[in-house]
């Protein structure tokens, strides 16, 4: 029988809080971390705040001989590996204190593919007039894959380990590939990481070429910028963050007496067969309809949404539509909510950081407001307003969707039934 | 340039790359291997050094270099040459 599949750990560094029980503290308040400036060519974003990376791990108060190998590996590092290593080490340590005598046979997913082209372009800027002096630590750094082999390095896992992408859906993708890892029991825990996207100007102009990218009518006012399902919206915001899940088996996390903060009741994903950018109503429904059926529910038995919602045009219309087709008239009794309102889209690690959205506000029992929620596109679907609410979230769905034409929904859920 | 201010700004270097050898007194005798480096660490010290002393060579020549005192003589002779 496939093995239930449980969350021990989760690790979250966002532009509204640094670390889980922060993060939590800034979805209940409904903080915005969206600001303007010009001085990183980043514009209208949710910028995460600068960090020492020895200071912040001096913070977690981390044990030896974890520290120590953490500094090692990381201080030179570029900006996304270093918040990939800071998330799962808060992650680790949150299932596992400082033991890492189970990670030799864990395995790490690292979420996302050309996760730091911003960090290309500034070392192509600083070494334009002398590539032959580049760093030889650039051909470690540049791969994908340095996030698989720093966090392998640090916690001493050994099992398997890779990186995975699916643009905007790589978090659900890397979640949906952690579940199977446990469900298929090839791991009993699995690190599931969504690591920063680090773009540079030149992605973004290109985002914002496509349409895709707002933050231009709303730049006197970056508060404002990001409206997921609001009429008034313009475009997704780019978000700085990363997040980390330990996935582990039920049984596992059971025989140790782990604190579970939820379970990964079911995952999926598939294509439309299309490469170009514009989302499908068919291919979002299908998705969440594979999900649920992977977790054995009926969509009567969701009773929350972190909606993709990116405030983006064509893309918050298409989640909608789908909504409406998967839940039907219930759609108005479905607490639907866009974290991305709060972070900006943070692309390859959304996917992650929302699932811990969603556990954090199932544990809290508590709904985030949508910000900038004022006009909503559609009447009948249940949007959270612009206050946080209680709410007992029994299972969930997180939606996450990329060019290409990649689906994916993920369903949490509060109880881990008989499995 | 003398070989005590090259010395200087290898080892500065090389502190950089591995900050716990801040407070570690650094003997020209020893090489950046004893001294914890790995191969993609020496091989920053060399390229860092190489930039701030404003000279090129490939990265072979220092290949069998087995000491900070020999690789000192060896870019002196390089910033001087």
């Amino acid at each position: 029988m496939p093995a239930a599949v449980a969350v021990t750990g989760l690790g979250v560094l966002t532009s509204i809080g640094r670390g889980s029980e922060a993060f939590a503290a800034a979805l209940r308040r409904g903080a915005c971390g969206i600001t303007a400036s010009n001085a990183d060519g980043l514009g209208v974003a949710g910028r995460l705040p600068p960090f020492d990376l020895g200071t912040t791990l001096a913070d977690m108060r981390l044990p030896e001989p974890l520290l120590g190998r953490a500094l090692k590996a990381g201080r030179r590092a570029p900006l996304s590996q270093q918040a990939s290593l800071l998330t799962a080490l808060e992650a680790w340590t949150q299932a596992f204190g400082g033991n890492t005598t189970g990670a030799a046979a864990a395995s790490i997913i690292v979420a996302g593919n050309n996760v730091a082209p911003g960090y290309s372009y500034r070392m192509r800027e600083k070494y334009a007039d002398n590539f032959g002096v580049v760093p030889a630590s650039y051909a470690l750094h540049f791969l994908d894959t340095d996030q698989v082999g720093i966090l392998s390095e640090v916690l001493g896992i050994r099992g398997e380990g890779f990186t995975i992408g699916g643009a905007s859906a790589s978090g659900n993708m890397g979640i949906l590939q952690a579940w199977r890892q446990i469900r298929y029991g090839i791991a009993d825990v699995c690190v599931v990481v969504g690591a920063l996207t680090d773009l540079s100007p030149l992605e973004l102009q290109a985002f914002r070429n496509t349409g895709a990218l707002g933050g231009t009518r709303y730049a006197a006012q970056p508060e404002e910028a990001c409206r997921p399902f609001d009429r008034d919206r313009e475009g997704f915001i780019y978000g700085q963050g990363s997040a980390c899940l330990i996935l582990e088996s039920a049984a596992s996390a059971r025989a140790r007496g782990a604190r579970v903060l939820g379970y990964v009741a079911g995952a999926a994903t598939c294509l439309d067969a299309n490469r170009l950018s514009n989302p499908s109503v068919e291919g979002e429904a299908r998705a969440m309809r594979l999900a649920l059926e992977q977790a054995g529910l009926l969509p009567d038995a969701v009773n929350y949404v972190n909606a993709h919602a990116t405030s983006s045009l064509a893309g918050d219309e298409v989640e909608v539509k789908a909504l409406q087709e998967v839940f039907g008239p219930r759609v108005s009794r479905v607490a639907i909510n866009a974290t991305k309102g709060l972070t900006g889209h943070c692309l390859h690690a959304a996917g992650v950081v929302e699932a811990a959205a969603t556990l954090l506000q199932m544990n809290g029992r508590f709904l985030h407001p949508n910000r900038n929620l004022r006009k909503p596109i559609e009447q009948t679907c249940g949007f959270a307003g612009e206050s946080t609410r209680d709410l007992d979230i029994q299972a969930a769905l997180s939606n996450s969707f990329g060019f290409g034409g990649i689906n994916t929904a993920v369903v949490l859920t509060k109880s881990g039934g008989s499995m | 340039m003398t070989k005590s201010e090259i010395f200087a700004v290898v080892t500065g270097n090389l502190r950089e790359i591995l900050p716990e050898l801040e407070s570690v007194s650094i003997d020209p005798q020893q090489s950046m291997r004893d001294l914890g480096a790995n191969s993609v660490d020496r091989a920053d010290v060399v390229l860092q050094s190489m930039e701030r002393l404003n000279v090129t060579f490939p990265l072979i020549e220092v290949a069998k270099i087995e000491n900070l005192q020999g690789l000192v003589d060896f870019l002196h002779a390089k910033v001087n040459g």
